[in-house]
């Protein structure tokens, strides 16, 4: 279980308070697939965060139950002057995973080539994704995070994640935060939407892009 | 990295177990090794790297200083002081110094130069520090033993007790790492600036830190203000280490271990209250 509680995020600027996230309450299981719709400097990219434990809430508190992945999305997470395969290696021993298997597994999930021996700087960002979400399903979380990142792949990876995130359903959840509602649809069934710092839950998965783009 | 008690985040296995309060404990400092050998492991993969010289000036730097200095004094016919080998006496001055700047000079850019491994909770901010530290440590102590080997075949020269100079170096380390972490908790008035402070001053305290003169050359009124700086006792440490007790040495183990505790409290102190505002994810 993945619990938020009465959580805010405060940021200073020019000497004045703003408030981005202003006390959200919820609780996501495994089985759960939401999507957290929201615009641009709604705060999506901070839950994400603060979810992860990457970031400190200014108020309130994430209660982790289960074990939660890093955020995925482009960019952070795998370390660009080391190459590909370091990168598994380094994941592999701070998650406890044996290193050579989530080598292997990388390997043949991220489909680099010659490039998985090279440095990671070296990547396209469809390729450094690739590298991210493989690593993530190596270390095989209760609680996947993904920030956006599947808009950055070709549709063959897009497929790719899909699937293997439908095969993980049951016994994982799954939080996406987006700000187009047509992404979700391929992968969540329930949504919420971040607006002014406030989230709202819908049980439809319709009903809650209509709502969206109405505001 | 947020507020919750260290190793309750950090544990691999999902919480809500009930565990004794050792074995929790013990579980926390498990992942604490693992995440820092890890961090160590990535960080030889990026200094070595493919291409960069890295850990080559470890070993020139120190001999080309050492060997010009040698000449200039065979040359205008100057000993130093007690008759101590020149050459050995450079090399285990300048080696050590060489760790306390890079230490420092090289603490602003820490964290930048990591931000994609802190999108993993269980490491921190200091167990980076720790990490680079340390390896820094191991690098400098391999150096100076590797030198002090090949002067021992060269001149037949050789250290008096190594562990006494393995020690001395360690001190350096200790020292430096807690100054080190308050290099990073300034970084919060900027990189750059902190970066911009830093380097001059690393290179205008080099009169000061004691690597390239001994405290008994110096008058007695002078020798007192000396010895204020916690690493003029360090480096006559590692002095003694290898010349032994055929010149006076001076320094106060008690004042070098309380002076490290003082940098490392103070910079884990100074790091705590500064986390916040760090962002390097």
């Amino acid at each position: 279980m993945l619990e938020l509680r009465n959580l805010w995020k405060s940021y200073d600027a020019h000497g004045r308070q703003k408030h981005v996230l202003r006390g959200l309450n919820a609780t996501f299981m495994r089985g759960d697939a939401v999507g957290i719709l929201g615009r641009n400097g709604a705060g999506k990219s901070t839950l994400i965060r603060m979810m992860a434990g990457i970031e400190p809430p200014t108020g309130g508190e994430v209660i982790r139950s289960m074990s939660v992945s890093w955020p995925l999305g482009f960019g952070g997470a795998v370390h660009g002057s080391i190459t590909g395969a370091d990168n598994c290696r380094f994941i592999a021993r701070i998650y406890g995973k044996p290193a050579g298997w989530v080598e292997s597994f990388v390997e043949e999930f991220a489909e680099l080539g010659e490039y998985f021996r090279l440095p990671v700087k070296t990547y396209s960002s469809g390729m450094s994704s690739r590298l991210a979400f493989g690593l993530s399903m190596a270390i095989d979380f209760d609680c996947y995070l993904v920030d956006e990142v599947i808009a950055v792949g070709d549709a063959r990876f897009t497929e790719r994640c899909r699937i293997m995130l439908e095969e993980r359903r049951r016994r994982s959840a799954l939080l996406m935060v987006s700000h187009q509602g047509e992404l979700l649809r391929a992968f969540c069934t329930t949504a919420a939407i971040l607006h002014e710092g406030r989230l709202t839950f819908h049980e439809d998965l319709d009903q809650a892009i209509a709502t969206y783009q109405a505001l | 990295m947020d507020g919750s008690l260290p190793g309750q985040d950090r544990a691999l296995r999902p919480p809500g177990l009930a565990q004794p309060v050792g074995s929790r404990l013990m579980a926390a400092l498990r992942v604490q090794l693992v995440v820092l050998g890890a961090v160590m492991m990535r960080e030889i993969h990026t200094r070595f790297g493919r291409h960069n010289m890295g850990y080559m000036w470890l070993f020139f730097e120190p001999m080309i200083l050492g060997g010009c200095i040698a000449m200039v004094h065979y040359i205008s016919g100057h000993g130093l002081p007690g008759g101590l080998d020149i050459l050995s006496f450079y090399v285990v001055g300048y080696t050590p110094y060489y760790l306390f700047r890079s230490i420092l000079n090289r603490a602003a850019t820490a964290l930048l130069a990591n931000a994609p491994i802190f999108y993993h909770r269980q490491v921190t901010f200091l167990d980076v520090m720790v990490a680079r530290n340390l390896l820094d440590c191991a690098a400098v102590m391999i150096a100076v033993l590797v030198m002090l080997a090949l002067i021992g075949a060269i001149r037949d020269v050789w250290p008096v007790d190594l562990v006494w100079i393995a020690f001395g170096i360690a001190t350096i380390a200790l020292f430096c790492h807690g100054l080190s972490l308050m290099v990073v908790a300034a970084t919060i008035f900027g990189v750059e600036t902190v970066d911009r402070v830093v380097h001059p001053l690393t290179y205008l305290t080099i009169p000061l830190t004691g690597a390239f003169y001994m405290v008994w050359w110096f008058p007695a009124e002078l020798q007192e203000w000396m010895l204020l700086v916690p690493s003029v006792h360090m480096f006559e440490i590692i002095r003694e280490g290898q010349f032994g007790p055929v010149v006076p040495y001076h320094y106060d183990i008690p004042y070098i271990l309380v002076s490290c505790a003082v940098t490392n409290v103070l910079g884990m102190l100074a790091l705590r209250v500064a986390k916040r505002r760090i962002e390097f994810t």
